[in-house]
């Protein structure tokens, strides 16, 4: 039995018969329903705002791929080969400047300079230098924009994340997601529009913990907050019926509860009793949506491998980031992957290598399958982290797993594939210790200006009011950096 | 013609007009009407407030896009590149009105935001039809209308038997103006659902229904109003929307995400709404408790208020910058719940719209910075909490801890008299020579120290196990590892591993028997071994010190072997020997041998004296002091510690450039906005000034801001919708004069919040039924000019609590510890990455899993998975947003909580309402939605149940899968697939729309 079209023969039945039997003008419906969006939601989901996209898009959809607890770009990205022949000296007064610092390094007598613990070479046509420990993302090296000069206000994770992800280094506002999602609204009706998932590191070395704010929708209504999908237990919280109620029961009984809510809509014609019925309606399709989307059974062979070994796991960033294709693929409009793993303060030596091997090959391989299946163009991929590291150390050199680098906002690197970015491209540079931004500096307000303008969005006329205030992602800050996209 | 105040008996020549004039009374505008003529528009009330709220983003002096200003009547006259915008009395040649109109090809303004709506368009043209005029100077007030006090204006004498209280007859007045009547009043069964879940929450029951029906008494409705008023789920239910404007949360919100004790606060505001505290001393209390005089513990515990702030004890956090961060959440959290204004904006810049500056912003900040306290939360474990904290047991216990502490106190006066006494001072004499003694003794044996020794690292599963395993080292009969020379004793050496074991071994050879102490420090835990015997062992997280540990040591003719096993947690450790002189400190030998001492070397001089030869009767009464004082602090560890406030360390506070705590501009001093009138004579120049301030009657806003809410709370719309913004931003009233009305009845009546609610549900606005016809919904879809009901879905956290209700398995405990109903197992797994804590999800056992959503334990860094749609509890929020998502209709679909109150509604329905389908199935529904089903109704529940019993028949292994679901345990008695029939039936009843709906 086809459970939905039994349903959706009916619904239309009704849109026809039904709704001009209320007695509502045709005008005065169509606004009312463009209010909570059942008319769109039939055909496509959430609808966007009005004006929105603000001029064409390079990109229809995001996936981020956020690499927690900040991976050292002196080690993978920020090529400085003369660090070597400054091993262990004091790093300079005059490069320090008096720099804010966390409290795990800031009362440290020594600023001992190491630069990158394993060689760079040159990959692609565009040569670009990166680290010989992420092979894979070299071997995307002309679809990737590099951007050297990142710099960001935290100096700790939590603000640090919440700051890229929300614009605000305090809780509270609406993220990245949710307001692309807002903005632009949904592209599928099967699927939420804005999907999470979280990954750690295979040693969970990392403490870094991922909050719900990461991905919530602050102070805009929160159908727009990210859903998270779970590796264990339910997919989706409460995705599953309870024991002993078949989805063919849950159906019929869901077909009375829609009869009686239909009951209710002609008594009061309010159209929220619409917008519920349409939503128990998505819910059930989500039943069915989700676990085929989980179900990689039937991937072949050639992509899992691109993936590599740990795709099969559930629950690691390898898996994720299949996952998020097929999510792409079925109209998710923005995905953001949480990784935890890179927060190396006293384990660099061993845990770099790791979390390289945890990462390097499915984050090349999201962005080759995209390319593959046409769908990079318009597809913004993001691998950043909340800022950078020390490029003096922290702790005892000597000690294989004691030391490592402290938390740097105040340059750092990220890349970018698809949606227009500007691929084999090297944007911004560092003074000769990584310490300071010398050209092209990119504040977290100006890349999200630039991520939204690929979306089509105005970032200045993106916002939302709450307390008086047009909020909006950028805060008061942001300018879109041209030079990275096409 | 009186500006500012609706006319009655406008013309409405056209429906175009008709909905010209809705569409600004839905905006708060006055529509002036001379019988006919065009109501006049003027641009400072009219049209200016169209431009900020529309065009400003993109039109003002910082974005000026298109060289156009629209700030001001001047530039917008100016006009922009291409010339004027605006040819006074021809709106349909001024560039303006194409441009928002969308016409000659060019994109609709304003670009990227929905188009103006018809009647804002109107307004424009009409304006510049009418010749752009600028305002007249007095025309429109100089001031904002919430930033001047309120007055009570007359009550419109209209004569009508509808106008049951005053706020009839501003309702009907406006109403009439409109040419619209109010709805009928509701039904009895819908009218005290209504009022049952507004005033409690919870839904009533069946015989609460059938009582109000039997009582033909004229005040019938009163009595039900006046026992809600009257319930202690009153409090409960008024609290809710209260926390979450307070931002209370039972955690800290970051990595490590520490539980607090706030619940005491919270319990606090339940009990001051139960017992009907006069709002004046809800706020006081709140901002200011602890500056009262003689403070009670209630008053101390309301000062949690601003205290349910975040806390970030992220490793690396800096203090300071925290702190600062806490202390922009209290200007927030105060300005916009107690005052509905929107000071943030003034963190980085004077305030764009409302005439507030950043001074005025950092000097309401200055109230708050003189808490003694650091910005980071301490402890760890399970609770991480700041200072400054107190404890708040109940009356009961802090009684009892008052007698505790008297017998702790006279017990330690004991000990000082002893320790002063005659005989005592003689024994300490005696006990001087023999400390020399000691020392000669050990100076005569001749001692010699090896160097370290170092094993290698043994890395544990977890700190605990690294401390509890027995490592190689501890097992050898010898020092064993690499010889370490360099290693100096009395100084701290520092270590890298985490959950790591370091051993340190040497042998000491000496000639002769001599004792000695050795002194020890460690980071983090430590133990030690003399000659194979464990002297010391401490597992504790720590900084590494001298002598953090001291240990006597008898050292035999010949080589002893000393063993120190050091484990640290996390980051750098640490470690520290030192052996002293003699089996005294090297610093008491000192002491004894000085000729005359201080005072405090004196104490220091007696502690080592009684700690090492007491005289008889010393130990005994130490004990029983000791006991004592253990006593106390074992008490007090049972108690609740709920953070307060304190201006126990005063800070000069400063300017922050664009908020950056370390960038201070100009000094500031604690005060009050300027724009608002001025503190009452006599008030201090603290929070309780403030505080003061804001419940003068003086203060244009306090009173508003709240009987608003508190509308809000009952219509679901305030009558300034913008509850958290008063400001020129916010909507202005729908209902101007009738909200002044109630805000100075309000104060005048002793700010009486029961009084308030009952004023608004006893009239007849508040009885009307919700049921409208398409007309009236298509003019006004929101309700703002009342002519019915409201209807609103339900907070989650009632949804939720009306499913307990109606199966009756609601525990009705009101107040305690939060508790932690059902929740996926796995809900706080993205917490659990941490080893620090176990961060497994607690499920409460038996009547805690059905206790009020209001004592859900909240976690803020993963809000319960059920409770949708609620206050993220991270800022402050005074409007609730509703939304309707598939994830909703998963929750109450397929959580246990809702399946399981089906399983019980259906067994309590087929015990006690008789044997048909359909006599259980209408009292199913009853017991959720009041009403009875109609005919149509029950046939298709009875048909669902005929078709699932049929199902359940066929396979009675998912009968019994369906039936287990929950802790509740299921009646044997009752046939599974009957059962399992009827309690999908009943789960389908709490997911109909009605359910969730307050009709």
């Amino acid at each position: 039995m086809n459970l939905f079209f039994e349903r959706d023969l009916r619904l239309s039945r009704r849109k026809f018969f039904g709704k001009t039997a209320q007695g509502i003008g045709a005008l005065a419906l169509m606004s009312l329903l463009s209010e909570e969006g059942y008319a769109q939601t039939a055909s496509q989901g959430m609808p966007g705002l009005p004006g929105v996209p603000h001029f064409a898009p390079k990109a229809k959809r995001v996936v981020v791929l956020w690499q927690g607890g900040a991976p050292s770009q002196i080690d993978l990205f920020d090529y400085k080969p003369d660090l070597a022949k400054h091993y262990l000296e004091e790093l300079p007064e005059s490069v320090r400047q008096g720099k804010r610092l966390s409290t795990m390094t800031s009362g440290q007598k020594s600023f001992p300079i190491l630069g990158a613990i394993n060689p760079f070479r040159q990959y692609g046509q565009s040569q670009m230098w990166l680290s010989e420990m992420i092979p894979h993302i070299g071997s995307i090296a002309d679809d990737i924009c590099l951007v050297k000069s990142m710099h960001t206000e935290a100096v700790n994770h939590a603000p640090g994340v919440t700051f890229f992800l929300t614009g605000s280094q305090i809780p509270g506002r609406p993220s990245f997601g949710a307001w692309a999602v807002y903005g632009l609204g949904s592209l599928t009706r099967d699927l939420p529009a804005f999907v999470v998932m979280t990954s750690a590191d295979r040693q969970k070395s990392c403490g870094q913990l991922f909050y719900d704010y990461y991905w919530g929708s602050g102070f805009i209504p929160s159908k727009y907050q990210g859903v998270r999908f779970r590796s264990e237990g339910e997919p989706v919280l409460y995705l599953d019926n309870p024991p002993g109620m078949s989805p063919e029961l849950r159906r019929s009984l869901l077909n009375d509860i829609d009869k009686l809510d239909q009951k209710r809509y002609q008594d009061f014609g309010d159209p929220e009793i619409e917008t519920r019925i349409a939503q128990y309606e998505m819910a059930f399709k989500m039943q069915t949506s989700v676990p085929e989307l989980l179900d990689i059974s039937k991937e072949p062979a050639n992509i899992l491998e691109m993936y590599g070994p740990d795709v099969q796991r559930k629950g690691s960033y390898a898996h994720n980031c299949l996952i998020a294709r097929r999510l792409l693929e079925r109209g998710v409009r923005f995905v953001q992957l949480m990784h935890a793993g890179w927060d190396q303060h006293l384990n660099l030596s061993t845990q770099l290598a790791i979390q390289c091997q945890d990462t390097d090959q499915p984050s090349a391989a999201l962005v080759k399958d995209l390319k593959q299946r046409g769908m990079l163009d318009d597809t913004i991929v993001l691998w950043a982290g909340e800022f950078g590291r020390t490029v003096f150390v922290q702790g005892d050199i000597n000690k294989p797993n004691g030391h490592g680098r402290d938390h740097f906002g105040d340059a750092y690197s990220l890349w970018i594939a698809g949606g227009g970015f500007k691929g084999g491209t090297v944007f911004g540079e560092t003074d000769d210790f990584c310490y300071s931004v010398t050209k092209d500096p990119v504040g977290v307000h100006d890349m999200q200006a630039t991520l939204l303008n690929q979306l089509g969005i105005d970032h200045k006329r993106l916002t939302y009011k709450y307390q008086g205030r047009d909020f909006r992602l950028t805060d008061v800050a942001g300018e879109v950096v041209r030079e990275i996209v096409g | 013609m009186v500006s500012g105040q609706v006319v009655l008996g406008m013309r409405l020549r056209s429906p175009l007009v008709c909905s010209l004039s809705l569409g600004l009374m839905a905006l708060g505008i006055f529509v002036r009407g001379d019988g006919g003529a065009e109501p006049q528009v003027d641009f400072a009330r009219d049209v200016q407030p169209l431009f900020k709220a529309h065009c400003l983003p993109c039109h003002s002096a910082d974005e000026a896009n298109g060289k156009l200003v629209l700030a001001s009547y001047k530039s917008v006259m100016q006009g922009g590149r291409h010339g004027p915008v605006v040819i006074p009395g021809k709106s349909s040649q001024s560039l303006l009105v194409a441009r928002i109109l969308g016409q000659g090809g060019q994109e609709r303004m304003p670009l990227g935001f929905a188009p103006l709506t018809d009647a804002q368009i109107r307004t424009i043209r009409d304006w510049i039809d009418q010749g752009a005029h600028g305002s007249a100077p007095g025309a429109g007030s100089e001031t904002h209308w919430a930033y001047i006090k309120p007055t009570k204006p007359p009550v419109p004498v209209l004569n009508s038997s509808w106008i049951k209280t005053p706020v009839d007859a501003f309702v009907l007045s406006k109403l009439r103006s409109e040419k619209l009547s109010p709805a009928p009043e509701a039904d009895r069964t819908t009218l005290i659902r209504r009022l049952s879940l507004d005033l409690t929450g919870l839904p009533p029951s069946p015989a609460e229904v059938d009582a109000f029906w039997a009582d033909r008494s004229p005040n019938a409705y009163g009595k039900v109003v006046d026992r809600l008023l009257a319930s202690p789920h009153f409090g409960e239910r008024m609290a809710l929307p209260w926390l979450d404007a307070a931002r209370y949360a039972d955690s800290n919100g970051f990595q490590q995400d520490g539980d607090n004790n706030q619940w005491v606060w919270r319990d606090w505001v339940v009990k001051a709404f139960n017992g009907d505290l006069p709002y004046d001393q809800f706020v006081v209390d709140q901002l200011a408790g602890d500056l009262l005089p003689n403070p009670t513990l209630d008053e101390l515990v309301a000062t949690g208020f601003n205290r349910n702030h975040m806390l970030n004890g992220e490793g690396g956090a800096i203090p300071e910058e925290q702190r600062n961060v806490i202390c922009f959440d209290r200007v927030d959290v105060t300005s916009t719940t107690l005052l509905g204004l929107t000071m943030a904006c003034c963190r980085c810049h004077d305030h764009k719209y409302d005439p507030f500056t950043q001074k005025d912003y950092y000097s309401l900040m200055a109230f708050f910075n003189n808490v003694p306290e650091s910005g980071v939360p301490s402890g760890d474990g399970q609770y991480r909490i700041a200072d400054p904290w107190i404890y708040a047991g109940s009356s009961e216990q802090m009684t009892r801890l008052k007698a505790l502490k008297a017998v702790a106190a006279s017990t330690s006066s004991r000990l000082d008299r002893l320790r002063q006494s005659a005989p005592f001072e003689s024994a300490l004499r005696a006990w001087k020579t023999e400390v020399e003694e000691s020392a000669q003794e050990a100076k005569r044996a001749k001692l010699v120290y090896s160097p370290w020794k170092v094993s290698k690292e043994f890395r544990g599963a977890s700190f605990d196990a690294a401390f509890k395993d027995s490592f190689a080292p501890e097992t050898e009969k010898e020092p064993t590892g690499v010889v370490r020379p360099k290693l100096t004793d009395g100084q701290v050496h520092e270590l890298t591993g985490d959950n790591t074991a370091f051993y340190f071994g040497r042998t000491v050879d000496s000639d002769k028997t001599c004792r000695l102490l050795f002194s020890f420090g460690s980071d983090d835990g430590i133990k030690v071994w003399f000659n194979g015997e464990l002297i010391v062992s401490h597992k504790v997280t720590r900084g590494a010190a001298p002598d953090e540990e001291l240990a006597t040591v008898e050292l035999h003719p010949g080589t002893n072997r000393l063993l120190i096993k050091v484990v640290n947690g996390g980051g750098i450790g640490g470690w520290y020997f030192r052996a002293n002189g003699s089996r005294f400190q090297d610093s008491v030998l000192a002491l004894v041998s000085k000729s005359s001492l201080s005072p405090e070397e004196l104490e220091r001089l007696r502690n080592a004296f009684l700690d090492d030869s007491p005289p008889s009767g010393w130990r005994e009464a130490k004990a029983q002091a000791e006991a004592a004082t253990d006593a106390v602090k074992k008490f007090e560890a049972l108690l609740p510690r709920a953070m307060v406030m304190s201006d126990g360390q005063p800070r000069t506070t400063h300017v922050l450039s664009r908020g950056n705590y370390e960038a201070p501009l100009d000094e500031v001093h604690p005060r009050t906005p300027t724009v608002l009138p001025p503190e009452p004579k006599g008030v201090p120049a603290n929070r309780l000034g403030l505080a003061q301030w804001i419940v003068s009657p003086d203060n244009p806003l306090t009173a508003r801001v709240e009987v608003n809410r508190v509308w809000q709370m009952l219509f679901g719309t305030g009558l300034v919708k913008t509850s958290e913004n008063f400001g020129v931003q916010g909507e202005p009233p729908s209902h101007p004069e009738l909200l002044d009305w109630l805000a100075v009845d309000f104060r005048e009546k002793g700010w009486d919040v029961k009084r308030l609610v009952k004023m608004i549900v006893m009239s007849s606005t508040y009885r009307q039924s919700s049921q409208c016809t398409p007309e009236l919904r298509e003019r006004d879809p929101e309700n703002r000019l009342l002519a019915r009901g409201a209807r609103f879905r339900l907070s989650s956290f009632f949804i939720r609590d009306v499913a307990l209700a109606s199966s009756g398995l609601l525990n009705t405990k009101v107040g305690g510890k939060p508790v932690y109903p059902y929740q996926p197992k796995d809900i706080w797994d993205s917490l659990s990455i941490t080893e620090e804590r176990d961060f497994s999800y607690p499920q409460s056992k038996g009547a805690d899993l059905y206790r009020r959503s209001l004592y859900t334990f909240w976690r803020r860094t993963v809000a319960p998975g059920n409770m949708f749609d609620a206050a993220s509890r991270q800022v402050c929020t005074v409007r609730p947003v509703t939304t309707s998502t598939p994830m909703h209709a998963l929750t109450t679909l397929n959580d246990v909580t809702w399946v399981e109150a089906g399983r019980v509604l259906a067994q309590h329905v087929m015990k006690d309402a008789g044997p048909t389908p359909e006599r259980r199935l209408a009292e199913a529904f009853r017991r959720v939605c009041a009403r009875r089903p109609g005919a149509d109704e029950l046939k298709i529940l009875v048909e669902a149940f005929t078709r699932s019993y049929q199902t359940y028949k066929a396979h009675p292994d998912q009968a019994l899968a369906y039936l287990s679901v929950g802790d509740s345990p299921r009646d044997a008695n009752l046939d599974p697939a009957e059962y399992a029939a009827y309690a999908s039936v009943c789960l389908a009843i709490y997911n109909l729309d009605e359910a969730m709906t307050r009709e």
